[in-house]
């Protein structure tokens, strides 16, 4: 059987349990209630799921505008200036490993439990990963690359565009995608925290009155949530580097 | 082509001039010397090779005719004007490792200069697939360099140099990093390229045999400073050949070439 299939199998599998698990009564439908009962709830309360996805949808868009354009901004600067880069990466990159939920209270105080604050933590939280990935991809460009491009009479802003910006963008789209990510899980924990609206404030609302079944349902929308986004990062990168085959020649992998 | 090819036996004259040249230059406040009292005349339409041991400034003296470093004394004249900046008009680089753009296939990298100077795509795609042609790859245009050997990638190196027709080309040891079966075919490649494009041509090398095999004339360089010691004639007739290389001239035009760098130089004691 081919990879692919057995993962669809696998999956099969576990969406069999799920529903059969928690009727036999061999799981307590508190923990884990039926798929059945779950979809029926998600169907049934659809609107109010609609709603509250839109306000994470709408957060989430609008901080992966701010962590992925900032990140790249301030990426491109860190990694072609070496001055700046001896001077601020270190403190980027123990930022980077800092907890920064513990930043989220003070957020709240500053700008409020609305919108703002979630957007403003979710950019901070995707803001580090892209910037220390594109300032990686800009300082990885093969330098003689440049000198060729120079010794053909490019200008530093046909350099700039013909061979800096191809040359970073694989790079700056994996960081992309990394960043994007942990702005999902920005938007999503501050929901959780303090707010008063979006999927991280209803699953955190359901579960406080142990409504298992529409708290699975506010999980799976976060699930899906992130998986659509990479799809799209994913097609994104697809998209940039389609006419560069693998710099790694493909080769069967060695049999042990 | 022919008719280029006939001028160049006609004319003579200078197409590069290197005046008094000489380098310093500074690491961790240490001045050191690294280029010497250089003075050069290429004339148009000829091979030279500069060869020399590593560390003798060789690839830094072309880096200078290439306008991609700054001397710090004397002057370098291509084409009757100094060569302060790259230009594409004037000089064609071709580099040691082939510094193909990954991202582009490799009829788009031999008109990547073209695109640079804003020529329109299809007589870009025209000029390119003649110099592909040129240089055997007709057929491996639409391959990208991770698809091209090395020696394919060179190939494609030599036609973006050529692509702007520079009457110079400068080449740093392109086929260094080659194995010596391609590298042998490299070389006869390479002259029959020169004789069907009436190219001066400055390659930088440090194998003894390929000097002698494609020059007119070998420059030989000596280490600390790098200065000059011997300028060689070599007049074995073209098309020079494989079974040139185990004559007697050969040989003994090898051996002066190594003797000269192997002795130590006057203030040199290594």
């Amino acid at each position: 059987m081919s990879p692919s299939a057995i993962r669809w199998l696998i999956g099969g599998i576990l969406l069999v349990l799920w529903e059969v698990l928690p009727r036999a009564g061999l799981v307590p439908q508190l923990f884990l209630p039926a798929l059945s009962q779950t979809i029926a709830v998600a169907i049934a309360d659809w609107r109010i799921f609609a709603e509250a996805l839109a306000v994470t949808l709408s957060e989430a868009a609008v901080a992966l505008v701010f962590a992925c354009g900032g990140g790249i901004l301030a990426g491109a600067l860190l990694g072609s200036v070496a001055r700046l880069r001896g001077l601020l990466l270190p403190v980027v990159s123990s930022l980077y490993a800092v907890p920064l939920v513990v930043l989220y209270p003070v957020f709240t105080a500053w700008f409020g439990i609305g919108a703002q604050s979630k957007i403003a933590f979710a950019s901070l939280y995707g803001f580090f990963p892209t910037l220390l990935g594109t300032a990686a991809g800009i300082q990885t460009i093969d330098a003689q690359l440049l000198v060729t491009a120079r010794s053909m009479g490019a200008t530093l802003s046909q350099r700039l565009r013909h061979v800096v910006l191809p040359a970073a963008i694989p790079t700056v789209i994996a960081s992309l995608r990394l960043g994007g990510a942990l702005v999902i899980v920005g938007v999503v924990v501050s929901e959780m925290l303090t707010s008063s609206a979006g999927i991280g404030y209803l699953i955190t609302s359901y579960r406080t009155v142990l409504d298992s079944p529409r708290v699975y349902v506010g999980i799976l929308l976060v699930l899906l949530l992130g998986v659509l986004l990479d799809l799209g990062m994913r097609l994104l990168e697809h998209a940039a580097t389609r006419h560069r085959p693998s710099a790694v020649p493909r080769r069967a992998a060695p049999a042990i | 082509m022919k008719q280029a090819l006939s001028e160049r036996a006609v004319t003579e004259r200078p197409m590069i001039e290197v005046i008094g040249l000489g380098h310093t230059y500074e690491s961790r406040g240490v001045a050191s010397r690294a280029l010497e009292d250089i003075a050069l005349t290429v004339q148009a339409g000829r091979f030279t090779v500069i060869v020399g041991p590593s560390g003798c400034g060789k690839s830094s003296l072309l880096m200078m005719m290439a306008g991609l470093r700054r001397q710090t004394e004397g002057t370098i004249l291509v084409d009757g004007r100094p060569m302060l900046d790259p230009d594409p008009d004037r000089v064609g680089v071709v580099f040691q490792d082939a510094n193909l753009f990954p991202w582009l296939s490799a009829i788009d990298n031999v008109a990547f200069p073209l695109m640079l100077r804003g020529l329109g795509r299809s007589e870009r795609l025209d000029r390119a697939s003649a110099m592909l042609e040129l240089v055997g790859l007709g057929h491996a245009g639409a391959r990208y360099p991770s698809e091209l050997s090395g020696g394919m990638k060179q190939r494609v190196s030599i036609a973006r140099g050529l692509v702007q027709d520079p009457p110079v080309l400068l080449m740093d040891e392109p086929f260094a990093a080659l194995d010596e079966q391609t590298r042998m075919t490299m070389g006869e490649e390479l002259l029959r390229i020169w004789s069907q494009t009436s190219k001066t041509v400055v390659f930088v090398t440090h194998s003894l045999s390929e000097a002698v095999y494609l020059a007119d004339e070998v420059l030989v360089m000596s280490a600390h400073p790098g200065r000059i010691i011997d300028r060689i004639e070599v007049e074995l007739p073209r098309p020079r050949t494989y079974e040139m290389m185990a004559t007697a001239t050969f040989g003994q035009l090898r051996d002066r070439i190594w003797r000269q760098i192997r002795s130590p130089q006057p203030g040199n004691p290594a």
